[in-house]
């Protein structure tokens, strides 16, 4: 490996200048990819093509097309809205998706900052989203916005808890809230081990994830079938594109990253087999990356949305209860678990 | 069926009986179901058509546009009148012609000096179409002519008449369909139909089976004399035709064993017939000559049946049994290339290789027709993939009579034409 | 059904210092996804729940029953199949029966069984566009592909024989416009075959989908004296529980020589309604395949005169619709136009059930209740 990559985590200015502006490129980049994908996988999920044509083989362009189409309209903004609210609600949707990338490695020092509270980091930016989300939705002075706000935020409060606890366990069982640390501790198979745990929590924090990130089955806060994006109904041009569907890929693209490296392994190899380790870990990573975005749209056009007081059900009669008790199991898996079984 | 309360009470209980059934909970199986459904259809060939690279195959009685065989129109008003929302718009003049002899009188005509319809009206109802007395109308299967300002969808005649070419031949009927000349069959299932379409078969005219397109005027006829079999036969002087006298070494088979034929001649596989079978062995029942004609049957079937287009031609049916002897999709497709590499619009290339799959299906022998061997399109009017109406005359001197296999269409024309 | 607070209940609520809440009006439409067209509900909302839900319908009022007083039978014919879109064959059966029974004209019999092959292929394609917009209005969008590539089969095998994909026109008082072309039986067989043999895939897709029941079971209960009062038919009163098909109690047509069932629901609830939906798929298949087994050969168009005049006379025909039951009642004074149509289209019977329904139900719910009442704007204010 060169020296520099070596050095990687150096935390020299211009390093970190250099580290942001691949962030920022990657972002955008990725969010485009993965609007790409999302249109392909649900199109070829519905026996459908998806877009052919811009960009020549396949639609590569679409996604581009569509950016630049977006940013080119008018921005319109109501008369009756507040403004000032209206106008920043897409950045506090985004900015938070976009400091999420900080923190996941995409491989051992492909990071660009390893903090030691890297976990309390990502949970506590993850969140910042539906405050925009409500923002957006309030200032909008539109019945519908509101309605959709307002399901946001119960929405929320009622999915941030499984996630933080299916976290939780990940964190126990990995001994430290480093990132990179976590990735580290795991060990193959990944997901399986220990058994049920690793498995349950997974679980937990793919469905708080999807109600996180207002996918479906879970988009109640956007449904566009009742009330017509909920939020974003006014919202036009960049800022719509920023705020809703920029948003949602970048977020899903990120939260797949905190999948991978909570659950998957991160930029391991997939199994324990010496000449593996000769592939990079960011094609590990990538490829893992891939599977989980697969996986976030393919639940996306089968299921139908549940009611929100359904939803609600679900999070605090099954979730979370669920993972409180995870985090017992957790607990005596440390406590009692002979050694052997560790590994 | 009667209604039977018990029945019904029964049909009930089992429906809310098996609803409890699907009501009860499945503890996630049915999620992983539907999973299981869409990740199946990941991996399925996909059936979309890419539309403006690939075209659908638009069976020939769509209705996409209306077309205008500007020469066939005498201005009678008949469709403008009968146009539920009055889209289409006729402006003539009188023009008086010299006598025909010295001495006579002068003779008037109209003359068209506008035809147009306003598509952005038009409901695509037909009903002009269907009232053309002198088949001017035809429906064509093409659909690609929006327009960024709707006034401009008003097309006017030039427009129309380009769409001429591809308007396509009528499609052959369904087994069991009545076909002109035919006694009606005795109903077997239901009271029967008050002996309606008994059309006098000593009537036929117009007979032979031409080329398909190419003897468009004579099968104009015949649908319209076997979809309104109750004009013609008010219309004693309505041309009707006769089927093409195929199959009858079939007549005295049994009825599965006809069938049966009757697909494998078609050329379609055995199961297929296996799957048609009962449908099939409803129509063996009719005179086998009636399942086995291949008739055409127009767009504009009112047109010649009130007997005012089209005189009679008086020509015999011919005997000669046809057999197939080329595979019609092979045809099919050398006619295209053939007519694509002379240069001929993809629609018109496309009508011409099933005309040319359609006699080939019908063991005619493809002799070079003015149709085919003609190479460029014309834009209007278009000569060739129709023929000129005969009002009361004979038909075009080029029309070939193929059931003979003949190699110099003219000739064999004229021969049984007389 | 969740309590509705009365104004009452909300000043003893501040009274004994709760926070005082009001209720807000939600404009549904006419602009709206769940609406399928220009049709408003005006929902007064407390929270979630709906307190009080009027529709309001005639932004597509067209005004039918006049426009026919100008227009011939002809052009009735056309006219009518544009009613309710989605089932333009359906439309035009009882008009044309109606001409029959004043004009005495015998149909031929192999019309007849035409008729019914077309018509329960219509009532398939209109089948699956309710089952593909009820899914995607409950959020699950892949159903609504499934359905349209099913149904562009059976549209396909439609056009063939009648040129239309929509709007077919093929009715004729005595019969149909003209024989269907060679390939239209197999073209329909397969069509509907691959129906029935995909609709399992369909039914593991939504009706098995415990999401779906979740959004469904006992969401939108129409009770069956519900039914009765307001004149429902159709699959939403068959939800119900009420065994009402035309086709069964006063077979018209072929009918009654045909073996099928009617899909009865149990509790009128939304998951019943489209349960029915789903099986009446099935049963049309069905049908479609004994009729096309049973066709006879000959004519297509009874003896019928060239000019189409009734009769002085007045008639009611009445014939079920995919939605539910169509009726016309035809007066004529003997020209070539009616003195008067009454059309009574299913739709609006149907919708007009809907605030007894909605009444303290979720928005959410409201928008499966929507979707599952299987209403064509064109059909309600025509």
């Amino acid at each position: 490996m060169p020296e520099f990559i070596q050095n990687f985590e150096l935390t020299a200015w211009w390093i970190l200048a250099i580290k942001l502006i691949v962030v920022l490129t990657v972002v955008p980049v990725g969010a485009l990819a993965g609007g790409y994908a999302l249109h392909k996988v649900m199109a070829h999920l519905q026996h459908r093509l998806g877009p052919m044509y811009a960009g020549g083989f396949h639609g590569w362009a679409q996604t581009l097309a569509d950016g630049i189409k977006f940013v080119l309209k008018e921005d319109i903004i109501p008369e009756k809205a507040d403004k000032p609210v209206f106008k920043y609600a897409p950045a506090i949707i985004f900015i938070p998706i976009l400091l999420l990338y900080l923190v996941i490695p995409v491989d051992r020092r492909l990071i660009v900052q390893d903090l030691d509270v890297g976990l309390f980091y990502l949970l506590a930016v993850s969140s910042i989203p539906a405050i925009g989300i409500l923002m957006a939705g309030w200032s909008s002075a539109n019945k519908y916005a509101l309605i959709g706000a307002l399901r946001s935020a119960a929405q929320l409060i009622a999915y941030e808890l499984p996630i933080v606890l299916s976290a939780a366990t990940v964190a126990m069982l990995a001994g430290t809230l480093s990132v990179v640390g976590i990735v580290e501790a795991q060990d193959w198979p990944f997901l399986f081990w220990p058994p049920g745990i690793g498995l349950i929590a997974f679980i937990i924090f793919f469905a708080g994830s999807v109600a996180e990130m207002n996918l479906p089955p879970f988009d109640m806060p956007v449904a566009e079938s009742e009330i017509i994006t909920g939020a974003f109904t006014e919202y036009s041009g960049m800022r719509f594109i920023f705020g809703y569907f920029f948003a949602e890929t970048a977020h899903m693209i990120a939260f797949s990253g905190l999948a991978v490296t909570f659950f998957l392994g991160g930029y391991r190899p997939i199994v324990p087999w010496e000449p593996l380790t000769v592939i990079p870990g960011i094609v590990w990573f990538m490829l893992k990356l891939f599977v989980m975005v697969f996986l976030y749209l393919w639940v996306r056009p089968t299921f139908p949305r549940l009611r929100e007081d359904q939803l609600q059900k679900f999070a605090w009669k099954g979730l979370i209860p669920g993972s409180l008790g995870l985090i017992l199991v957790a607990g005596a898996w440390i406590l009692y678990a002979p050694e052997w079984l560790w590994h | 069926m009667a209604l039977d309360e018990r029945e019904v009470q029964r049909e009930m209980d089992a429906a809310a009986h098996k609803l409890r059934k699907e009501k009860k909970r499945t503890y996630g199986i049915g999620l992983l179901k539907g999973l299981a459904v869409t990740l199946r259809h990941l991996f399925k060939h996909n059936t979309v058509i890419e539309y403006p690279d690939v075209k659908q195959d638009l069976p020939s009685r769509t209705r996409g546009v209306i077309a205008l065989k500007e020469e066939n129109c005498t201005v009678c008003m008949l469709c403008a009148r009968e146009c539920p929302d009055w889209c289409i718009y006729i402006d003539s003049h009188k023009e008086t012609l010299p006598p025909k002899r010295a001495g006579g009188r002068p003779r008037k005509r109209n003359v068209l000096d506008r035809f147009a319809i306003d598509y952005a009206l038009c409901m695509y109802c037909g009903i002009c179409v269907e009232v053309c007395p002198y088949d001017a109308l035809f429906w064509s299967r093409e659909f690609e002519y929006a327009e960024y300002d709707i006034r401009e969808l008003t097309h006017e005649k030039e427009k129309l008449s380009d769409w001429m070419a591809t308007v396509l031949p009528p499609p052959a009927l369904e087994e069991g369909a009545l076909l002109p000349g035919q006694p009606e069959p005795p109903a077997p299932a239901a009271p029967s139909g008050d002996g309606a379409a008994a059309v006098p078969a000593g009537d036929t005219g117009a007979a032979e089976m031409k080329p398909a397109s190419a003897a468009r005027p004579a099968t104009q006829t015949a649908s319209a004399a076997e979809v309104r079999p109750e004009q013609a036969a008010d219309a004693p002087k309505a041309p009707s035709a006769v089927q093409e006298p195929a199959g009858s070494e079939h007549e005295q088979a049994p009825a599965p064993a006809a069938t049966s034929a009757t697909q494998v001649e078609e050329g379609q596989p055995p199961t297929k017939a296996e799957t048609e079978a009962p449908a099939g062995s409803a129509a063996a029942t009719e005179p086998e000559a009636q399942t086995r004609a291949v008739r055409e049957s127009g767009d504009s079937p009112s047109a010649t049946a009130r007997g005012e287009a089209t005189g009679e031609i008086e020509t015999p049916a011919p005997a000669a049994v046809p057999t197939p002897t080329e595979d019609p999709d092979e045809v099919y497709e050398t006619v295209l290339k053939d007519q694509l590499e002379a240069g001929s619009s993809p629609q018109v290339a496309e009508a011409r290789a099933k005309v040319a799959r359609v006699k080939a299906e019908r063991g005619v022998r493809r002799a070079p027709t003015p149709i085919e061997t003609e190479k460029k399109v014309p834009s209007a009017p278009v000569t060739g993939h129709f023929t000129e109406p005969v009002p009361g005359g004979a038909p075009a001197a080029e029309e070939p009579k193929p059931e003979q296999g003949p190699v110099e269409p003219t000739d064999e024309e004229k021969g049984p034409d007389g | 059904m969740t309590q509705i607070r009365t104004p009452e209940d909300v000043a003893r609520e501040v009274a004994e210092g709760g926070l005082a809440t009001q209720q807000m009006i939600l404009n549904v439409g006419p602009q709206h996804p769940a609406t399928h067209g220009v049709f408003r509900l005006l929902a007064t909302i407390d929270g979630e729940i709906l307190a009080e839900a009027e529709p309001v319908i005639g932004y597509m009022h067209r005004g039918y029953e006049k426009l026919v007083e100008a227009r011939d039978y002809r052009q009735i014919t056309n006219l009518v199949s544009r009613m309710d879109w989605l089932s333009g064959f359906n439309n035009e059966l009882p008009l044309a029966m109606a001409l029959e029974t004043l004009m005495e004209i015998e149909v031929p019999p192999r019309a007849q069984w035409l008729r019914v092959v077309m018509l329960e292929m219509n009532r398939i394609l209109n089948h699956l566009m309710f089952f593909a917009s009820f899914g995607a209005e409950l959020g699950a969008i892949t159903p609504t592909f499934y359905a349209f590539r099913e149904r562009e089969d059976i549209q396909l095998a439609m056009e063939s024989a009648t040129g239309g994909r929509m709007h077919f026109g093929f009715m004729r008082p005595g019969g149909l416009k003209e024989d269907v072309p060679r390939g239209f039986i197999a073209q329909a067989l397969k069509s509907v075959r691959q129906v029935i043999a995909r609709l399992d895939q369909y039914e593991d897709l939504l009706v098995g989908n415990e999401i779906f029941k979740q959004r469904t079971v006992d969401v939108g209960v129409l009770s069956r004296e519900q039914v009765m009062s307001y004149g429902v038919s159709g699959p939403i009163a068959r939800g119900s529980g009420v065994s009402d098909d035309v086709r069964k109690d006063e077979p018209y047509l072929v009918y009654d020589r045909f073996d099928f069932n009617v899909p009865i629901g149990h509790s009128g609830d939304c998951f019943d309604r489209f349960w029915v939906l789903v099986h009446e798929v099935v049963e049309s298949a069905r049908i479609v395949e004994q009729a096309i087994e049973g066709l006879p050969a000959g004519p297509v168009l009874g003896k019928v005169p060239r000019v189409i005049q009734a009769p002085e006379g007045e008639v009611y025909v009445r014939a079920e619709n995919p939605l539910g039951e169509l009726g016309y009642y035809l007066a004529s004074d003997g020209d070539r136009r009616p003195y008067r149509l009454k059309i009574r289209t299913p739709s609006f019977n149907n919708v007009s059930v809907l605030p007894e329904v909605l009444r303290g139900t979720f928005v959410a719910d409201m928008i499966a209740i929507l979707g599952s009442f299987f209403f064509v704007l064109g059909d309600i204010d025509r």
